[in-house]
């Protein structure tokens, strides 16, 4: 490399991290786009949803400015702890596996059943499933559970996003989809009765949670003091109520 | 967008067409048409660096010292040897890494630096990436593995200019710097002309790569548009419109390649005025 | 030996062969139907027949002239949606959205374009003489085909196709970021991504599976120079030796 190029990419990298001295301050919320109602993309293509709204409303809480970024869900560990953003509001489950790399602030939501979704009339027998195509969305704990309570006699196809198992079902290529139960609901609903659940509901992973580097201890505690807040005013409640038709109360006085 | 347009216009587009052109035309869809700036910014920026490194390439492949040779010689062959993706996305992570190991350097403690073992080395060392700095990193990239290709179509070019003109101009006592700037580099755009018009097809097919690179692109919004959704509050409820969005970028790439060959043709004619045909 | 298999770099290419193999797998499935297709395509580019060589230039053009990143999307959507109405009833569902068949498909549908294009530029290349004398010697068609035509348009376009396979190998490094994963059925890009997100290391993980994309094209290098080889046996004198990397454009 001559002299130009490496000015060039000291250029680069000075006006970069100018850029982000001045927004040192600043939390950046990390979250999927592709996760309705939880967080979404609408019509306007604006970011919106359950965790939007929250989020928002944290950040109003603890006084903070606030940015989203919008990360595909396979990575959202990984570029956290990267550091790309510093927060992730993303229908992320609580676990224990994932304590060994990142730590969560308290719940905003509490755990809820996962399920599984098949088309209409599809009989499956989940004591014995066999030969079976199931779609989860990679590095979820659906996935996780799938591979290891079927995946030896069962196919289990993982997608980038949750919508592309809906897409694949509704064509034909999967048995069935193992989702968040939250996430499927709207869903099962809206597919004037193309799509049906099916099968027991299974515990798995914990409430839903912001997820945070593990040396964030100060970020942490805000989160948690701002999450306190909002549950104790009913702000939380309201937009689950919002949300995901009529839940809770669940953290009410 | 639609209460734009006078009354006369929607009610000659009939409601059906009102709605598909209302749809169209909300928000979501404004963006994706938007979002083809960064793949003219990547194609365009890319590009320019994509000459600037070819040049810089092919000028080491024929240069007197060997170390240089050698360099010219291993970026074309490492580069052009491996998938343009997987270099693509090489670099930025690379590069990233090492900002963050200089930062490291400064603001760490000595402790903390020798107890590391994840990635950063300290929290403070951390670089924060606005899309901005993605946007930078990904047309450098860019430029550096179409630079490799281009730098292969220059050396040739270079080597394609008569050695007579360079002996005159030599003769006229031009310094071995001036014969290559002046005449030698002038001179050889004729030659590389179809080569580079080559790599640009490449470089232009290789900007649907920029979802991978953090950027959302035309790709990422098509995704989004096409996706099936069942919910009335995230919008229009339909089915998997994907194949349908994808179509449409099929079509815009084949059409973007289409005006690149006219584009290149025109300077190819423009380039070749008053050299010696032999048809 | 233990030292030996604890290094790091050791690690990764023992980790990394399998997905290596998938890689071998897309291009090794996608040659023997390309080849064919693509000597079909030139043919018909080159044919007499205006609607024949229509069709085939606008095919090679519009293969050649967008992504193979969007041609994955696009097929993999497109079947989808044909999956009830048509792969369903035909029964071929099963692997017609497989990615270990629809990835080569559309590797065979992409590279084909591009073989295409080079076996037609080597059919026009064909030196006049030979042709006319087959016509005086009064060959048929298929007699002129087999004895000039074809031998002279593999002969020419040897180098630039040999060009063309390590370009279809390369490109086999987008087939799973398009197509679903099944099971652990993972590429070297897709494990090397895996790999990087543990321990961040991407000099190590995306080094050794450039070191793999860089091995495997000097081999099919070799195999094809080989070929080569035997094809201009008869042209001893002025037959080159084919260099690694002739000319590198696709």
């Amino acid at each position: 490399m001559n002299k130009k190029t490496l000015l060039a990419i000291a250029l680069v990298a000075a006006v970069s991290m100018v850029g982000s001295a001045s927004a040192a301050d600043k939390i950046r919320l990390g979250t999927e786009g592709a996760y309705a109602p939880y967080n979404f993309v609408n019509d306007d293509g604006k970011l919106a949803g359950f965790e939007i709204e929250l989020g928002d409303a944290l950040c109003a809480a603890i006084k903070a400015e606030c940015e989203w970024v919008v990360n595909e869900w396979d990575s959202i560990i990984p570029n956290l702890v990267a550091g790309n953003y510093d927060a992730i509001m993303a229908g992320m489950s609580i676990t224990d596996e994932r304590k060994k790399t990142i730590t969560f602030s308290d719940e905003y939501m509490p755990v809820d059943p996962s399920m599984y979704i098949a088309a209409k009339g599809t009989e499956l027998s989940f004591d014995s499933l066999e030969g079976k195509r199931i779609g989860v969305q990679g590095a979820t704990i659906h996935a996780a559970f799938a591979e290891e309570k079927y995946g030896k006699t069962n196919t289990i196809k993982s997608y980038e996003k949750a919508d592309q198992t809906l897409a694949d079902l509704m064509a034909g290529n999967l048995d069935t989809v193992l989702a968040d139960g939250d996430y499927l609901k709207p869903i099962v609903e809206g597919s004037a009765g193309e799509i049906a659940f099916v099968g027991p509901q299974e515990t798995i992973g914990g409430g839903i949670g912001i997820g945070m580097r593990q040396d964030q201890t100060d970020l942490h505690e805000k989160m948690n003091a701002g999450l306190a807040a909002l549950k104790k005013s009913g702000k939380v409640d309201e937009l689950i109520a919002k949300y995901f038709d009529g839940k809770g109360p669940f953290y009410g006085e | 967008m639609t209460e734009l347009l006078p009354q006369w216009l929607l009610s000659w587009l009939g409601e059906d067409w009102s709605a598909v052109l209302a749809y169209i035309t909300n928000g979501k869809h404004l963006a994706w048409y938007a979002s083809l700036q960064y793949t003219l910014i990547a194609a365009f920026v890319g590009a320019a660096l994509a000459l600037l490194f070819g040049l810089m390439g092919a000028a080491m492949k024929q240069a007197r010292l060997a170390p240089l040779r050698w360099i010219g010689n291993g970026y074309t062959t490492l580069v052009r040897g491996v998938p343009d993706v997987l270099f693509l996305l090489f670099f930025p992570l690379a590069f990233e890494q090492a900002v963050e190991w200089a930062i490291a350097q400064a603001v760490c403690t000595p402790e903390q630096l020798a107890t590391a073992t994840g990635w950063p080395l300290c929290a403070d060392a951390q670089w924060y990436l606005s899309h901005a700095a993605y946007m930078t990193m990904a047309c450098v990239s860019f430029g550096l593995v179409y630079g490799a290709f281009a730098a292969n179509v220059i050396h040739g070019a270079l080597q394609a200019v008569p050695k007579g003109q360079l002996e005159a101009a030599q003769a006229f006592g031009l310094s071995q710097r001036q014969v290559f700037w002046r005449i030698q580099v002038r001179q050889m755009w004729v030659y590389a002309l179809p080569g580079l018009s080559n790599v640009w097809m490449l470089l232009l097919k290789a900007t649907s790569l920029l979802s991978l690179l953090q950027i959302e692109d035309i790709v990422v919004w098509a995704d989004r548009l096409g996706a099936p959704n069942y919910l009335a509050m995230v919008g229009a409820v339909h089915g998997d419109w994907r194949w349908k969005y994808y179509l449409v970028l099929f079509l815009f790439y084949i059409l973007m390649t289409l005006l690149s060959e006219k584009g290149f043709n025109w300077l190819q004619a423009r380039a070749s005025r008053g050299m010696a045909r032999a048809n | 030996m233990d030292a030996l298999l604890n290094n790091d770099i050791i690690q990764d290419i023992i980790l990394l062969a399998k997905p290596a193999l998938f890689n071998i797998y897309f291009a090794l499935a996608a040659i023997p139907l390309g080849f064919p297709f693509a000597i079909i395509l030139a043919l018909g580019k080159n044919s007499k027949n205006s609607l024949l060589s229509h069709l085939s230039a606008a095919y090679v053009y519009a293969f050649r002239g967008s992504p193979l990143f969007i041609q994955f999307f696009m097929f993999y959507s497109i079947a989808l949606v044909l999956n009830k109405p048509l792969w369903k009833p035909l029964g071929i569902d099963e692997f017609m959205l497989h990615p270990l068949f629809l990835g080569p498909l559309v590797l065979v549908l992409n590279t084909s374009a591009y073989a295409a294009e080079i076996f037609y530029g080597a059919l026009r290349a064909i030196p006049k003489g030979e042709v006319e004398a087959a016509r005086a010697m009064g060959m048929n068609k298929w007699h002129e085909f087999r004895t000039v035509t074809w031998p002279n348009m593999i002969r020419l376009a040897w180098p630039a196709y040999t060009n063309e396979v390590v370009f279809l190998f390369h490109a086999t490094a987008l087939v799973y970021f398009t197509l679903p994963v099944i099971n652990d059925q993972k590429d070297l890009m897709n494990k090397a991504g895996e790999l990087f997100e543990q321990d961040y290391n991407v000099f190590l993980h995306f080094s050794v599976a450039a070191l793999y994309f860089l091995a495997i094209s000097m081999v099919i290098f070799w195999v094809f120079n080989r070929i080569y080889q035997r094809l201009t046996q008869h042209l001893r004198q002025d037959a080159k030796k084919m260099a690694f990397k002739p000319n590198y454009l696709r």
